[in-house]
Parts: C-alpha cells; structure tokens; sequence
C-alpha cells in the first residue's frame, strides 16, 4: 500500500493526477487503485500517439512494417494495460468503499505486476518486430517464425507477457471481486456508501467476474499449454491439440467476445450506480431497479453464446444452426440495452440530472454505447456479415466498444476523484473534455464504418487505392480531437484543487459515494 | 431496394444511420432538457412512462424480428440451395490461400455464369474477399487452415475485372495478397 502511494508520488506528470489523499485514512481503498490508474492514463497517452500514428504512416506512404507494428502495439495498450487497468482500478476503489473491505492482500498488486509487466513484455517484442495484431491471429505467431518475419526470442517474449496479461484478467481480478464481494471482513471505516448485490449497481460487478473466469479459463488453458512447450518443459505430442488453429481461434474469441461484454455488463453496472447519486430532485434511486437488472441479467445470458458471430463467414465450417444461434443471441444483447435506454431515460426524465462533468463523462460515453452497439448488431446478422467481416467496419466497432466503455469508467472516475486524491477538477474543463471527446469519438466512429461500408480491410498497410484515403483522413483528424480531448483532462486533473479550497459543487465534492 | 440493403456495405450503414440517428436526437433531448432545467421532478406520472416503455420494446422487437427474417433470403446457405434447386449448373473453382499468394482453378468466367467457390488456406488465417468492379465486397470468406473448406455459390451479373484481396490479417505482405478475376460477356 505504501508502495503504491511513493510510486504514484514519484511519477513524474501523471503522479501528480492521482496524489493519494492521506489525511482521510481510506488508503486501504484508494492507494492501489490510484497507482492503477495512473499506469492506465500512461499507456493511454502512449498508445494515442500510436493510434494517431496509423494514418499518418498512411498518408505520408511510410513503410508497411510501421503500420503494422503501431497498429499491434496501439490495439493491446488501448485494450488491457489502459482499458482493463482503468476499469480495475476504478472498479475496485468503488467496491471497496460500497462494500467496506480493504482493495490490498497479494492479489491486488498481483495483477498490477502482472498487467504492467506483461504489457511492458508485450511491447518488447513487438520492438523486436513480432506483428500480430492484439487479436493474436493464431497460427500466425508460429508461421511468421517460419516465413522469416520475426524470431522465436520474440514470440516466446511476446508470449510471456500475453500470459502475465492473461492471468491478471483472467484469474487475479475476477478472484479479488469474488473475495471482496462473498467473502473478506466487512471493515465500517471503509463503509462509504452501502451497497448489496440485488442493487443493480453492484450486481454487474459480480457477474462480470463469473464470465471473466469461467469464459475465460479455455484459452488460459490453451495458452498455457502453448507457453509450456514454447520453454521447453512439455514435448510438442502434448500440447498438439492447444495448436490447432481451430482449437486457439475458438477459445479466443469465447474469451475475447465475454470479455467486452464483461467489460460492458461492469459499466452499465457502473453507470446505474452513478446515475441516481445525480438526479435533480435528490431522489437517489433509478426509475426501476428491477427492470435495470433484468436488463443485466439479458445481457449476461444472451452474450455468452452469442460469439459464433466472429466466425460467419467461414461457413459451412461454422454450422448453420450456431450461426442461427450467434446471430439471434446477439439481437438478445440488443433487448439488453432497449431496456437499459428505457431506464437511463425514464430515470432521468422523471428526476432531472445535476449535468456535472462525471456524469455527463457517463452519459456520453453511454451515448456511445449505444451507436455502436447498433453497428454491432448489424455486423451480426449472417448476411450482413459476409459483406463487412474483416473490413473498417469490424475495426470501427472494436474501437468504438472500447472508447466508449473508457468514456463511462473516466466519468465515473470524476465521480469518485475526490474520495481518492481529496481534490476536484475544473467543471468547464470537465465539460470541455466531454465535448471534445464525444465528437472525436462519434466523428472516427462514424469515419471507420462509412470506411468499411466502402469496402476498405481493416488492419490492411495500403489505404491508398479505391478512394480509402478520404476516410484516412477523416479518422485522423477525428483522432486528433480525441486525443486533444485527453489533453484538456490531463491537463486539468494536474491542477485540480483541494475539496476543502474548492467551491462545494454538489455530488462531485462529496466525500462518499 | 432488399438487394441494396442486405448486399451492400452501404445498405448496412444506410440502417445504421436509421437506428442511430433518432436515437440520439432522443436522448440528447432528454439529458439535455433535464439537465438545463431548475433541479426538479417531471411532474410525468408512472403509468404514461409504462406505456412508453412497452411501445417502445414492442417495437424494438419487432424491428429485430423484421430486420433477420427479411435477410435470412440472403444467407449463403439459401442461396446455395436455391442455385441447387434451380438446375442450374454450378462451376467449381477451388481456391488455395498462403501468404501471400492464390492459387485458383479458374479466374475467368462468362456473365450470368454460377460458380461455386471452395476455398481453404494451407498455413495461417486468410481470407478471400470478393470485390465488384465498382469497388463493392460481394462477400467474404474466412479461411482457418484446417477446419475444412469454406465455400459460397456466386452468380456473376457483370463484366469486368474483379478484384480478391484477403481480408484476415496476416502479417509482413497482407496488404499485397491480391488477385483477379475477370468476367466477360456471354456469347449468346
Ligand atoms: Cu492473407
């Protein structure tokens, strides 16, 4: 716990975003969820200037091999050491103070170790020049070795930290939430705002870490077997079942797919706790609290099964019925969120809202959400799929699903920055931040999918042919917007005020949830 | 009209658009009407609110169910069984991918001519992406080596140069495995 204070302390600019507020004794919830998030914001700024990279490799006609390094190295930074770090950090400080029970013990800083070095493997080999995408695209790390593209140094590098990255996800952050949730001592100093699992805000909480963990065990299992031969401790007779192709593609996308939607059942759980602690007449409840978990519970069911969509258009390899099946149960997902917008907007309809930066930051990340979930669905119809899998649009939904779930976690996190630093940020420049990231992110998102309704591949070094580059363009300076976004919070969360000097300025000022 | 919504990327996007533009002219109003005002409660009762909720799962729902019975004519399952059922005759082509290169049993043809493309990939994924002279995918396969072969029927319609480019990520040279077909008009 001490460590992680001094290290947040020693960092230099992003230290000082996330200084730990020591004087309120609540160390237990914030101190590793503050380092975690500073990690988080660090490979956010990195990987933006990557992603900023990838059409400007293209217009100004560099290499391919540097496309296709920032585009692998750009998607795994964005999608685990920023993403997931950020959601772990925020969600287990917002746990630990709904809950009472202190985010410490071997686990939490054993899936910070885990998450950061295995990021930081994963960045070295990439440097050492494996390119294969954050999707892995497997057997493809193995035959680039036999083509010449990479070593095996790299692979086994590569590998190593694609593990540690793995078990943090997979195993460490599932488990501490579980052991929070069922089992540690309830501590009442820590008790900031109770809250018990039929509440919908702490219910997705729960779930997530099930999927996470039971969704996710196959390709632990898988890639352990391959990492085991990959150091030469098992013979290859017995991990030829883990190589199969067939074998990896299945159990990474059953884990890749639960995993977003994991990440999504989180936020929306997170949002349906924010929200009412904002409404206008200080009613602090949703519209309905049983039709916000039913919601949930829709998602979480439907979501599970609904992963054969990745796999369409290998058809008749795919079975006709589970495509059947994959494209229904994601329409299931959709019912999901149709009620979910049903109780966003009955919620706020009925109360009026308190627009304050942290949950305008949620509800246009929700926004956002929802736009892209409708290019989801779309993409998971078996038609529609034959014409846009492996295209931008495929991109433009990964992208938007993450940016979007990253705009709800940093709202939430404004919410929370008080009870964690004992400061708070400027409320014009919060809201400029908003406005510039919802139109950066709707504006590329929007680029991506009018690209791949063109036609233009996706992960493809050559977007000079057909008329591509004008989308190039446009996801450029819809990128740059987005990343000036981040400018504008980086900026303010480095000088934010003390709560105590600040004007008190409702819920953002308040110590608890 | 069905043609271009369920055959084309622009179709998609077209109801893309149709789905995301109300809502988010709705809920902008929403937030931001109720975020602009004094701080307090809509005077709105509950039971309006219920009915607004049922209409409105109605018709999600139903615009759901609509949307994936219509296109169920455009799966290549269907139309493989309708060119099946028809009589006419089907012509193989078999396609073999590895990076970075085709190997493809036939790349020309006749228009109105039915083909049936089987494909597979002999070491990493590889997709074959069927383009259009205009530009515009006609489909997609994902070639994971050792599942067994993807296939699809395809008729041609028009003459010219169609383009193949693979569209599954797969490594150094993926942005260079392409080719060609070309279709001509039939004789008689
Ligand atoms: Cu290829």
């Amino acid at each position: 716990m001490t460590i992680a204070i001094s290290m947040v302390r020693r960092t230099p600019f992003f230290g000082k975003m996330f200084n730990v507020d020591t004087s309120t004794g609540l160390e237990e919830i914030n101190a590793w969820p503050a380092l975690m998030i500073m990690a988080s914001f660090i490979w956010l700024a990195v990987s933006l200037l990557l992603g900023i990279a990838l059409p400007a490799t293209q217009i100004l006609e560099l290499d391919s091999s540097l496309f296709y390094t920032a585009m692998t190295a750009h998607g795994a930074a964005m999608a685990f050491p920023f993403i997931f770090q950020l959601m772990v950090g925020v969600g287990l400080h917002r746990i630990g103070g709904c809950v009472g029970k202190p985010v410490t013990g071997i686990l939490v800083p054993g899936f910070f170790w885990f998450m950061n070095i295995g990021g930081i493997l994963f960045t070295i080999a990439i440097l050492m020049g494996l390119k294969i995408s954050y999707a892995v695209m497997y057997p493809l790390p193995v035959v680039g070795i036999q083509t010449g593209q990479w070593s095996m140094t790299s692979l086994i590098i590569g590998f190593s930290g694609i593990a540690l990255i793995l078990v943090s996800v997979i195993v460490l952050y599932p488990v501490q939430i579980i052991k929070m949730l069922f089992f540690d001592k309830q501590r009442e100093e820590l008790l900031l705002s109770p809250r018990s699992l039929k509440d919908p805000g702490m219910l997705g909480m729960a779930m997530a870490a099930f999927v996470l963990l039971i969704m996710g065990a196959p390709l632990l299992t898988v890639a352990s077997a391959v990492l085991l031969y990959l150091y030469n401790i098992l013979p290859f007779a017995w991990i030829a079942w883990a190589a199969d192709p067939t074998v990896f593609q299945f159990v990474f996308y059953i884990f890749a797919h639960n995993l977003m939607e994991a990440m999504a059942i989180m936020i929306i759980s997170a949002v349906y706790a924010t929200l009412p602690l904002y409404l206008a007449d200080g009613t602090r409840k949703l519209y309905s609290d049983r039709i916000a978990s039913l919601a949930l519970w829709i998602l979480l069911v439907t979501s599970v099964t609904s992963f054969f969509h990745h796999f369409f258009t290998m058809y008749p390899a795919l079975p006709s019925a589970l495509a059947y099946h994959g494209n229904i149960m994601s329409y299931g997902t959709a019912i999901g969120a149709a009620l979910t917008i049903f109780t966003i907007s009955a919620t706020i309809w009925k109360h009026g809202i308190r627009a304050e930066p942290g949950l305008m930051a949620v509800l246009m990340g929700f926004v956002l959400y929802i736009l892209d979930g409708a290019s989801a669905i779309i993409t998971s119809n078996i038609s529609w799929s034959f014409q846009l899998h492996g295209t931008m649009w495929q991109a433009g939904h990964t992208m938007a699903v993450l940016v979007a779930v990253s705009m709800m976690w940093i709202g939430v996190l404004i919410h929370h920055y008080p009870v964690i630093t004992g400061r708070v940020i400027d409320k014009a420049s919060g809201n400029w931040f908003v406005t510039l990231y919802t139109i950066g992110a709707i504006g590329a998102g929007t680029a991506f999918l009018a690209a791949g309704a063109a036609g233009m591949p996706r992960r493809f070094a050559s977007w000079n042919q057909e008329g591509w580059m004008v989308y190039g363009y446009l996801i450029l300076i819809f990128g740059i917007i987005l990343t000036l976004s981040f400018v504008v919070l980086f900026i303010n969360l480095n000088k934010s005020k003390e709560v105590a000097s600040a004007v008190p300025s409702g819920p953002s000022s308040m110590p608890a949830e | 009209m069905q043609e271009f919504i369920y055959q084309s990327g622009w179709g998609a996007f077209t109801v893309l658009l149709l789905m995301q533009i109300p809502f988010i002219l709705f809920f902008l109003f929403v937030v931001f009407r109720q975020g602009s005002k004094k701080p307090s409660p809509s005077p709105t009762i509950d039971t309006s609110i219920t009915r607004l909720k049922n209409i409105w799962m109605v018709a999600v729902v139903t615009i759901f169910v609509v949307i994936n019975v219509v296109s169920i004519k455009y799966f290549p399952s269907v139309v493989e069984a309708q060119a099946e059922a028809s009589g006419l005759e089907i012509h193989p082509v078999n396609v073999t991918a590895e990076s970075w290169s085709y190997d493809i049993s036939q790349t020309e043809f006749k228009v109105g001519q039915t083909v049936r493309f089987t494909a597979k990939s002999t070491d990493t994924v590889h997709g074959f992406g069927l383009y259009h002279p205009t530009g515009k995918i006609l489909f997609t396969m994902m070639l994971i080596p050792g599942i067994g072969d993807a296939s699809l029927v395809h008729t041609f319609k028009d003459s010219g140069t169609y383009k193949i480019r693979c569209l599954e990520y797969c490594g150094a040279s993926h942005h260079e495995m392409s080719d060609e077909l070309v279709v001509t008009a039939s004789s008689n």
